[in-house]
């Protein structure tokens, strides 16, 4: 009797157990991967229509879209990345990019869906182009509204501008090469020069979008399908629009006022000889110190760097001797000073925007008064008195020494 | 009502159902909250003032429950304000306990049906939760007790370790400048960081399951600090990528900080999956918890058993999990939720402790004459 009972449980228990296996199989919401379009770069021009777009609007007969914005978005082309077709077939692109024109981004998107089997998957969208000419009609905020408020797009996504077509920046020649990751890679090189800006991920722009001081955002430029970052665009606080470039000399310059560089060089030319003298910078660090005298507000910035003679085309230079080192670090010196000035005559009287963060150290250390000149800053900011102090130091000059 | 002896629990396990109690889905949002209402980055010295004065507010809570110590909150509220009063103030306590878990289930809802499963329905994600929580809590104090020991290391270190990773975009000068426009906006900041802290009430009915009554303060103080040390890293840490302009822009700031880098090399690169998996544990902690003290509440104040109110307070957890319409009315609740709990422990504890000494002093006096 007992034993029965015993055996029943035994039974329904395993067939419960079972039963559930079934629950195991599935997701509810779960969708293939291979069956997605995995989108990648993705990249914001003024609207263009392309002919293929224009020919099927004629046939549609339906009202043409407004078309403000075209939007390039780039896929992994899942044939080309599995290793049996690439091996057997001619060589595909490893990339796929498709443009479409519409009034905003969503709209946008949801028209892929009409020509495109795969829906676009964006969770591992890496980068966002953004071209010079759309920044110039439209606020940044609302170009960018839609990824920040997405539940698939991650706020790690990275934000450049372009000054040409942006979708040129999604290309390229070489087979097997992403353009999107292209461009991740090379925000890494940062410990290689200075010509290059901390990368600006969405989740830091949400901070930058909410307050009213002007950015810089990285540029990169494109031709025949190669691509080269050079210099920034400006922001500006107020407008949220594009409101100036600073060439890669300038962008240098303001990697030695934030003293946010990794690495780079300064090229200078040797006083006595006027030969080329390449310092290599090992450290860099700059402190701005705001002074506020009443109404008057001033900054100091102190920068420091130590670095490497790395090439040397002077003519009998000894440096085993300190005098030459000395007498090269006062070249770099004067070449940084150089760049620093200039920048900074550039951000004062022509853009009139305060980019290399100025006004968060008078946020830091004189909260109150920055509480009554947030409002205009850049525009106080382009009458500030700025003194600067250099001091270059040069640990050492590689492996050889004198030259003759 | 009052408990077999082997259904006691010890004071560590009692701090760690303090922990668990306080730590739920309000810390997704703690960091916007307290930075709206305080708007300068000082917001952390506010989460350790309302950690302070929670520890102060949970010391009142004990000392109330010890001078009753066989009995939970809803029995001696009587004895203390009288069978009518107590009645209702029980009562109240008990639609807290309702609305604080039905609150859980809803943002743990809205986060997951957001973030991870987007096609899925609330009511599958939500029941699914119900009935694990009705499957643990039938089992009695001890075996909820014992859950939340698992539950707690685990949820507690991976949090940690994740939002310790982020400090690839963390800037220390998105917390400065420290007390840079004075006090008040830290002030302003104290009502959301130490509500973040409710939670340390269930001591008004734990006491009475602990092994050692007398060392419920040192549970309360180890409980609130170690949760006190947990926002204040997580506050410390989203300020700091986002800057306290960010911060008020994102709905979840503290799940977004995770989504906001990637680390190239690791096992996985991206963690929110992974760590809302892991707080979700943490809600349903919080979640039954609540549940199992609404229940017992109203049993205790019917004299019934304990069984057929968790399964009758399952349905209505749901309906009301199921109310607000849209995700404003999801915080909206959440602010009743908070203004009511100022009231039922902040203020309530204080007054029942006074009448009750008032009480004892007047009967001493009585008897001496």
């Amino acid at each position: 009797m007992k034993q029965s009972h015993h055996r029943e449980r035994l039974l329904l228990l395993t067939s419960l157990s079972v039963f559930l296996l079934f629950l195991l199989t599935g997701c509810w919401s779960s969708q293939d991967i291979d069956k997605m379009g995995m989108g990648i770069g993705l990249a914001l021009d003024v609207g263009n229509k392309s002919n293929v777009e224009k020919k099927l609007e004629k046939q549609g007969k339906s009202p043409p879209h407004v078309d403000t914005i075209t939007m390039t978005y780039q896929f992994i082309n899942p044939k080309a990345t599995s290793k049996e077709s690439s091996s057997a077939g001619p060589q595909q692109k490893a990339y796929l990019n498709a443009s479409q024109t519409g009034e905003s981004i969503l709209p946008i998107i949801r028209e892929f869906s009409l020509s495109h089997d795969a829906p676009l998957f964006s969770p591992h969208l890496k980068i966002i182009v953004i071209s010079e000419a759309l920044l110039r009609t439209h606020r940044l905020e609302s170009l960018l509204d839609l990824f920040l408020r997405d539940n698939e797009i991650r706020p790690s996504c990275l934000v450049l501008v372009c000054n040409g077509n942006a979708r040129h920046v999604l290309e390229t020649k070489k087979p097997g090469e992403l353009p999107a990751l292209k461009l991740l890679g090379i925000v890494d090189n940062r410990s290689r020069t200075a010509k290059i800006l901390p990368p600006v991920s969405l989740a830091k722009l949400t901070a930058k979008l909410n307050s009213e001081s002007s950015f810089l955002l990285q540029n990169v430029a494109a031709s025949d399908k190669e691509v080269k970052f050079e210099g920034a665009a400006v922001i500006n606080g107020k407008t949220k629009k594009w409101a100036g470039f600073l060439n890669e000399m300038d962008l240098e310059g303001i990697t030695w006022i934030t003293g946010k560089g990794k690495g780079g060089l300064v090229r200078s030319l040797d006083k006595e000889t006027g030969q080329l003298i390449i310092y290599e910078i090992e450290t860099m660090e700059s402190k701005i110190t705001p002074h506020v005298d009443g109404n008057k507000i001033s900054f100091d910035v102190h920068i420091n760097s130590k670095g490497r003679l790395s090439e040397n085309w002077v003519l009998n230079a000894n440096p085993f001797e300190n005098e030459f080192l000395k007498r090269v670090e006062k070249a770099a010196e004067l070449e940084v000073r150089q760049l620093v000035k200039s920048v900074t005559a550039k951000m004062q009287k022509n853009l009139h925007a305060d980019v290399a963060g100025f006004g968060e150290r008078l946020r830091i250390e004189y909260p109150k008064t920055w509480e009554k000149v947030k409002k205009d800053w850049d525009q106080t900011f382009s009458t500030v008195p700025i003194t600067y102090f250099v001091k270059l130091t040069m640990t050492d000059f590689g492996a050889s020494g004198p030259s003759k | 009502m009052i408990p077999t002896r082997n259904d006691r629990i010890t004071t560590s396990q009692t701090a760690v159902i303090i922990i668990n109690f306080i730590l739920g889905a309000g810390i997704l949002t703690l960091p916007r909250i307290s930075v709206e209402k305080a708007k300068t980055p000082d917001v952390w010295i506010s989460v350790l003032i309302g950690g302070l004065l929670a520890m102060f507010t949970g010391i009142i809570i004990v000392k109330l429950s010890q001078r009753f110590p066989d009995k939970t909150f809803f029995e001696y509220s009587q004895e203390i304000a009288g069978e009518w009063v107590g009645r209702i103030l029980s009562l109240l306590i008990i639609c807290y306990f309702c609305l604080t878990s039905s609150l859980q289930v809803r943002s743990m809802a809205e986060v997951t049906t957001f973030y991870l499963l987007e096609k899925t329905p609330t009511w599958a994600i939500v029941m699914v939760f119900l009935w694990v929580a009705l499957y643990l809590v039938v089992g009695g104090i001890n075996c909820l007790a014992r859950m939340l020991e698992i539950i707690l290391p685990i949820t507690v270190l991976f949090f940690l370790v994740v939002s310790l990773m982020s400090i690839k975009i963390f800037e220390i000068d998105h917390l400065r400048p420290v007390l840079g426009l004075g006090w008040k906006p830290v002030f302003d900041g104290i009502k959301p960081t130490a509500l973040a802290y409710t939670g340390f009430e269930i001591m008004m009915i734990l006491v009475v399951y602990m092994r050692q009554p007398n060392k419920a303060v040192k549970a309360v103080v180890v409980g609130i600090s170690a949760s006190l040390i947990f926002y204040l890293i997580t506050v410390v840490m989203v300020i700091g990528a986002f800057s306290i302009d960010g911060v008020v822009t994102r709905t979840w700031p503290t799940i977004d900080l995770i989504r906001s880098f990637e680390i190239t090399g690791l096992l996985f690169e991206r963690f929110e999956s992974l760590l809302l998996v892991l707080w979700i544990m943490q809600i349903f902690s919080t979640f039954t918890l609540a549940y199992y003290s609404a229940a017992l509440g109203l049993a205790q104040l019917l004299k019934k058993n304990i069984e057929p109110f968790l399964f009758g307070l399952l349905p209505v957890i749901y309906i009301i999990t199921m109310t607000p319409k849209e995700i404003n009315g999801v915080f909206a609740l959440g602010d009743f939720v908070g203004n009511a709990s100022i009231f039922l422990f902040g203020i309530l504890p204080l007054l029942l402790l006074i009448i009750s000494r008032l009480k004892v002093g007047k009967h001493e006096a009585k008897s001496s004459s």
